[in-house]
Formats: structure tokens, C-alpha cells, sequence
């Protein structure tokens, strides 16, 4: 083998499950803190006897899981080394019934108590009052409950509660193939369907050993992208509605449901539904279909370039977004924030860069001039990163495009396989644990389940009024982080 | 700002809807009550300028108080049953009420028998419409509105001489 394989073989070989004692979990989960891995997700499984917990890691491109069994039902936190995994502890302790020690007051996530003081958290200070919004909201809106604490117009604390939309997808999945496991990581939510399948379409090959092919890996990005693009024009007009520019807002609109009919051009569906399957891609694009493809692509590119201009000198839209919901780069690290919003808050990270089963080639994140963390930065971000989708599709339509399959590594099969891919919103883990070709456990952590205490963090001290516009801003599903 | 509108004129000149508009209107409340978010892009989709609902007079507004149409999204979480009955029940009558996309009518494939689901949504409310697809595209959602607009007014003439009632109401509706 070349030294070019044997540096792609590695770089595909699955993540490193690392089995530790309870007692040592915290002492090995510390270490690599220490050593700078970074937090990508931690879940619970219903085990043999006990309960698992795993937690996986990242740095550089590769993965650790850290798994152990929790003999007694509880098991020390690790919330004070990783921030992020606070909502994944409660997780899995509403699900799993793992308690995690040091982390008080673990509250509820799942579980919807009537007494708002189970799980809000407590505001002292002259005359606050809260104000409810939600499940329902004033809008075409995905349903979820935000309880703002308030001084006058200033929010002083917001807490959220979703898990409204859970439909226990994770645990439908349970028992079947792992090729019709798919459906349920895809149809979590739509607009992420294309990332929240392949994340899982590549966490069974990385145990199951098999590598994509190039006409795989170049149909996988395609679809990638095509979400992306749609998505972006959508956060975009969002925004736009955010501060009540219509003519902005329409306009967005009117591009998204451009690159809309052209993903039902190119694979027969409007959300490119059914186009991601494992091991596997169907997806056939002739060159004249692609030429067609590219075209509109550069027109969609054109259209949003000039409009892109317009915003930029529409002064009463602009002065709307500076200063407003700043989430400082510390902050965005502490809560482990990914995808745009990381981006815009100055942290330059995007998986897409350390994807090897996938055709990104020499990928480098955008950086944005001013990462102020506000929702002016994160537009510029969506505005950045619009014109590198556009030149990656131009790239990836080149030619025509023919059915993919996948390779074995040789390497043995392996129980546990993780993928994680770049969403609109930011990076989405997949863990898949199989038997036998038969899913075990399905766990799905998506851009969305990991900013939206980002959400929380960067609406305090703005006044109520802005909160849509923040919200917009990050633009984060309610459907993925329930599931 | 002109090339802004220039370029929503060009759209409007492309509209997609070939139904023709009919005279009337119906105000809709939408509800998800667990969709995967694609019934709520396509049906914000329908208002955008290449299909434009509200040229048809189909409003989307942001209280039950003002509705004619609850359309409800999702296969109806457990979570989401009190919410969406206390929403029905803050409609003025008559109302009617739409299940939109397969999960909600009840023919999605990945809507079994999960313990978090409590629908299809006719288990939980009297069903008028109902508009199949995953997720149906604005086209398909605008004309089934429209249809429904149009049989509305039709029953509404009809009864004119008593007090209009769409269906008994259903005994989950009280709760
Ligand atoms: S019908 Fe399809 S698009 Fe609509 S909510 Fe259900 S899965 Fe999503």
C-alpha cells in the first residue's frame, strides 16, 4: 500500500473506545481535557445489566469514546470540565435514570414539571417578574417554551424548555437494520435531514469498516451543500423578518424556493428526502443535467450577490444587528457552541475540515473580519460561507455524476461507530452501537441540541424585543434537538 | 431597496399557483405539534412571492382568537395535546380543522406506535381537511386550502338559516 493509503486508512479508521472503570471516569475524562479534546457529546445506554455512559471526544480529527458501566446508578459529573455536557447529563438521566454526582440541581429535561421552580433558575434582585412564551408561537414556528425573567424591558435570565416535539426517535430505531435506521435520524428534522443521514450513514460504515468511494463521497457533499444553501438563504430571509424588513425577508425567500425546485430537479425531492442511504448512493446526475444545475446555481449566486449589497446599505436593517445578542468567544467555548454561531463569536472551526470520508478536500473555515458574536456577525458569517457553497457545488457539479459503494478497510467490525458532520448549524454526532447489523442504540446530537444554551446565554441583559432577532439569528430547529 | 423590489417583481411575474383565485378568505393558526419542521417550511414557503397564500386571502395569524383553520403539523406528541386543545378551544366557532402532512393524517411511515405520540390528530380533534405529502409542497397546500375555502362558503350559505356547526364535536375536544 502507498503511504497516501495508509495516511487515508488511518484517518478513516473508527474512533478509539477507550472502556474505564467508574472510578477512573472522571480522572481519564479530565486528562484529556487536559490535553485538549475537545467535547462532542456524551450519552447513556441501557446496557446489560446497568446503564452505560459514553462520552466522545475529538481533537484533530480523531475520536475517543470513553465508555463505562454504571454499576450503581450514579456516576461523577462532568459538567465542571465540560460545560456542554449539562444538558446531556440531564439527558440521560431523564431517559437512562443515570444520576450524575456533583451535578445539582440536576433539572429536568424531558420531564415537564408544573412548577416552574423545578427547573428554572432562580433570579434575586428588585422586582423581577417572568414572562412565558410558548409552546405555541405567534408565527409558522416550531413549537417550544421560553421563560424569560425580566426587569422592565431588560431580560435577566431566560430559560428553556423543549422537548415538546420528542417523539422518540432515537428509541423507534431500536431493533431494526441498521439501512432502515436511517429514516429515523433523517426524518428528526427536516432541514437538517441530509447531515442528520449521512452522520448516521457514516457511523455505521466506520464500524462496519468500509470506506466511501469518490463518487460516494462526491454525492454526500453535494447533498451537504445543497441543504446548506437552502438553509442559509432561509437564516437569511429569517433574519430580515427578524427586524421586520419584508421586501429583505421576501427576497431570501423567493431564492431559497429557487434552490429549493432545483434539489427536486436534481433528486426528486424539495428537502432532498430519501437521497442519503448507507453504504450506498443512487444518486445519478447526467452532464446536461449538471450543466443545467450549475447555471442556476450561478444565477442563484448572482441573485443573492446583489441582494446581498442591498442589505448591506439598507441602514434602518443594519442598525438593527450590531450589538445585539453577543455571545463573547469565551463564552461561546466554555458552551461548547459550534457551526456559525462559533464562527461569528470567533472561533474558527468547522468540521467540514476534518471530514475524510467526505469530498472537501482542503477545506478552511471562513473567518469573519468583525467576530463580534452579535447578530451582525452571525449574518456576515451566513453571507461568507453563502459564496463558499456556491463555489464548492460549482466544483462538485463538474462533470457528470454516477452511483456510489463503498470498500472494506479490513479492519474488524466494531460494535460502536461515530461520525460527525457539519450542519447548517453546526456540527451533528452520530453514534451508532449495532449487533449483528441490528441497531442497539441511535444517538443523534445535533448542531441545534448543542447552541441552544448558547441562545439562553447570548439573550441575557438585551431587551425582550430583540429576542426574536437573536433567536433568528442562531436559527436553531426545535425538531433536531428533540427528536 | 429598487433592486430589492426589481427582483420580487420578477418573481411575482413567475407565479407558480395555477389555481384561480377565488373571493373570500379564511384566517389559519398553525400548530406543530411535533412535526420535523418540513410541513412548516413549505407552508411559510406558500407565502412567499412565487405562490403569495394571501393574494387568495389565506392569512396566517398569530392568535387562535382570530382563526378559521387550525392546520396542525406533526404525528401530536403527548407534550403537545394540551397545548394544541387548549388552542382549539380559544377559536371562535365556526372552526375548522386541517391535518397537514402525512404525519398528521396519519399515514407517515415512521409514526408507529411510539409511547411519546398520541396521534394521528383525529384521535385528538375533528379532522375537515386533510392534505397528504411529506412534506406536501405550498402548490399542493394552497389549493387544498382553497378548496376548503371554497366548500366552506357553500356550507356556510347552505346552513345560513340555522347557526353553523361543522361537526359534533369530539368528546377529547372538552378536555
Ligand atoms: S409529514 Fe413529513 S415533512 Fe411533514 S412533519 Fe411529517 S415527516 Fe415532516
Amino acid at each position: 500500500m502507498s503511504v497516501h493509503g495508509r495516511e487515508i486508512v488511518r484517518a478513516l479508521s473508527p474512533a478509539r473506545i477507550l472502556v474505564v472503570a467508574p472510578e477512573r471516569w472522571r480522572a481519564e475524562c479530565e486528562l484529556h481535557a487536559q490535553e485538549g479534546w475537545r467535547f462532542c457529546g456524551l450519552f447513556a445506554t441501557s446496557g446489560a445489566q446497568q446503564p452505560r455512559v459514553s462520552c466522545v471526544l475529538a481533537r484533530g480529527g480523531r475520536e475517543h469514546v470513553l465508555s463505562t458501566s454504571v454499576p450503581t446508578g450514579i456516576l461523577d459529573t462532568l459538567v465542571d470540565l465540560f460545560e456542554a455536557s449539562a444538558v446531556d447529563e440531564r439527558e440521560a438521566h431523564d431517559v437512562y435514570g443515570v444520576r450524575f454526582h456533583g451535578h445539582e440541581p440536576l433539572r429536568p429535561l424531558l420531564e415537564h414539571p408544573s412548577d416552574p421552580a423545578a427547573w428554572t433558575v432562580p433570579v434575586q434582585g428588585h422586582d423581577p417578574y417572568q414572562v412565558a412564551v410558548g409552546p405555541i408561537h405567534a408565527g409558522v414556528i416550531e413549537s417550544g417554551h421560553f421563560r424569560f425573567t425580566v426587569v422592565g424591558e431588560r431580560i435577566l435570565n431566560l430559560d428553556l424548555r423543549l422537548f415538546y416535539k420528542h417523539r422518540g426517535l432515537q428509541t423507534a430505531a431500536e431493533g431494526r437494520r441498521l439501512a432502515d435506521g436511517l429514516a429515523y435520524a433523517a426524518r428528526a428534522c427536516a432541514a437538517c435531514s441530509v447531515t442528520n443521514a449521512v452522520a448516521y450513514a457514516q457511523a455505521c460504515e466506520s464500524a462496519l469498516a468500509l470506506a466511501p468511494d469518490r463518487n460516494l463521497r462526491r454525492a454526500r457533499t453535494l447533498l451537504l451543500e445543497l441543504e446548506r444553501l437552502y438553509n442559509h438563504l432561509n437564516d437569511i430571509s429569517a433574519i430580515c423578518a427578524g427586524v421586520g424588513f419584508a421586501p429583505g425577508s421576501m427576497a431570501f425567500a423567493a431564492l431559497k424556493e429557487r434552490a429549493q425546485r432545483l434539489n427536486q430537479r436534481l433528486t426528486g425531492h424539495r428537502f432532498l428526502f430519501g437521497a442519503v442511504a448507507v453504504a450506498s448512493s443512487e444518486l445519478r446526475i447526467g452532464h446536461v443535467d449538471a450543466r443545467a444545475a450549475r447555471h442556476e446555481l450561478r444565477s442563484i449566486g448572482d441573485g443573492t450577490r446583489s441582494l446581498w449589497r442591498e442589505l448591506r446599505f439598507a441602514a434602518s436593517v443594519q442598525d438593527r444587528l450590531g450589538g445585539v445578542g453577543c455571545l463573547t468567544r469565551d463564552d461561546a467555548l466554555r458552551l461548547g457552541v459550534v457551526g456559525p454561531s462559533a464562527r461569528a463569536s470567533g472561533i474558527e472551526k468547522d468540521t467540514r475540515s476534518e471530514s475524510p470520508r467526505l469530498a472537501y478536500g482542503e477545506f478552511a473555515p471562513v473567518s469573519v473580519a468583525r467576530a463580534s458574536g452579535d447578530v451582525a456577525a452571525r449574518f456576515d458569517v451566513r453571507g461568507l460561507e453563502l459564496e463558499q457553497t456556491l463555489a464548492l457545488l460549482d466544483d462538485l457539479l463538474d462533470g457528470n455524476l454516477t452511483t456510489g459503494a463503498v470498500k472494506s478497510l479490513g479492519g474488524a467490525d466494531c460494535e460502536l461507530g461515530v461520525s460527525r458532520v457539519e450542519s447548517p448549524r453546526g456540527e451533528t454526532l452520530c453514534a451508532v452501537q449495532h449487533h449483528g447489523g441490528s441497531v442497539v442504540r441511535l444517538h443523534l446530537r445535533t448542531g441545534s441540541y448543542a447552541n441552544w444554551p448558547a441562545v439562553a446565554c447570548a439573550a441575557r441583559e438585551n431587551l425582550l424585543p430583540d429576542f426574536p432577532l437573536i433567536n433568528k439569528s442562531f436559527e436553531l430547529c426545535y425538531a433536531c434537538a428533540d427528536r | 431597496m429598487f433592486v430589492l423590489l426589481k427582483g420580487l417583481r420578477h418573481a411575482r411575474r413567475e407565479i407558480a399557483l395555477s389555481v384561480p383565485a377565488a373571493r373570500g378568505s379564511l384566517a389559519l393558526r398553525h400548530v406543530d405539534a411535533g412535526s420535523c419542521n418540513g410541513c412548516e417550511h413549505e407552508l411559510a414557503a406558500a407565502a412567499n412571492p412565487y405562490y403569495d397564500l394571501q393574494r387568495h386571502g389565506l392569512n396566517i395569524v398569530a392568535s387562535p382568537r382570530h382563526a378559521d383553520v387550525l392546520l396542525v403539523t406533526g404525528p401530536i406528541t403527548t407534550r403537545m395535546v394540551q397545548p394544541l386543545l387548549i388552542a382549539y378551544e380559544a377559536m371562535p366557532e365556526p372552526r375548522l380543522t386541517a391535518a397537514l402532512g402525512d404525519c398528521a393524517v396519519g399515514c407517515a411511515a415512521l409514526v408507529g406506535e411510539q409511547a411519546q405520540l398520541a396521534g394521528p390528530l383525529e384521535r385528538v380533534l375533528p379532522v375537515d381537511l386533510r392534505i397528504p405529502g411529506c412534506p406536501p409542497n405550498p402548490e399542493q397546500i394552497a389549493a387544498a386550502l382553497l378548496d376548503l375555502m371554497r366548500e366552506a362558503k357553500q356550507r356556510v350559505r347552505a346552513d345560513r338559516s340555522r347557526s353553523w356547526s361543522p361537526q359534533p364535536r369530539h368528546p377529547a375536544a372538552k378536555a
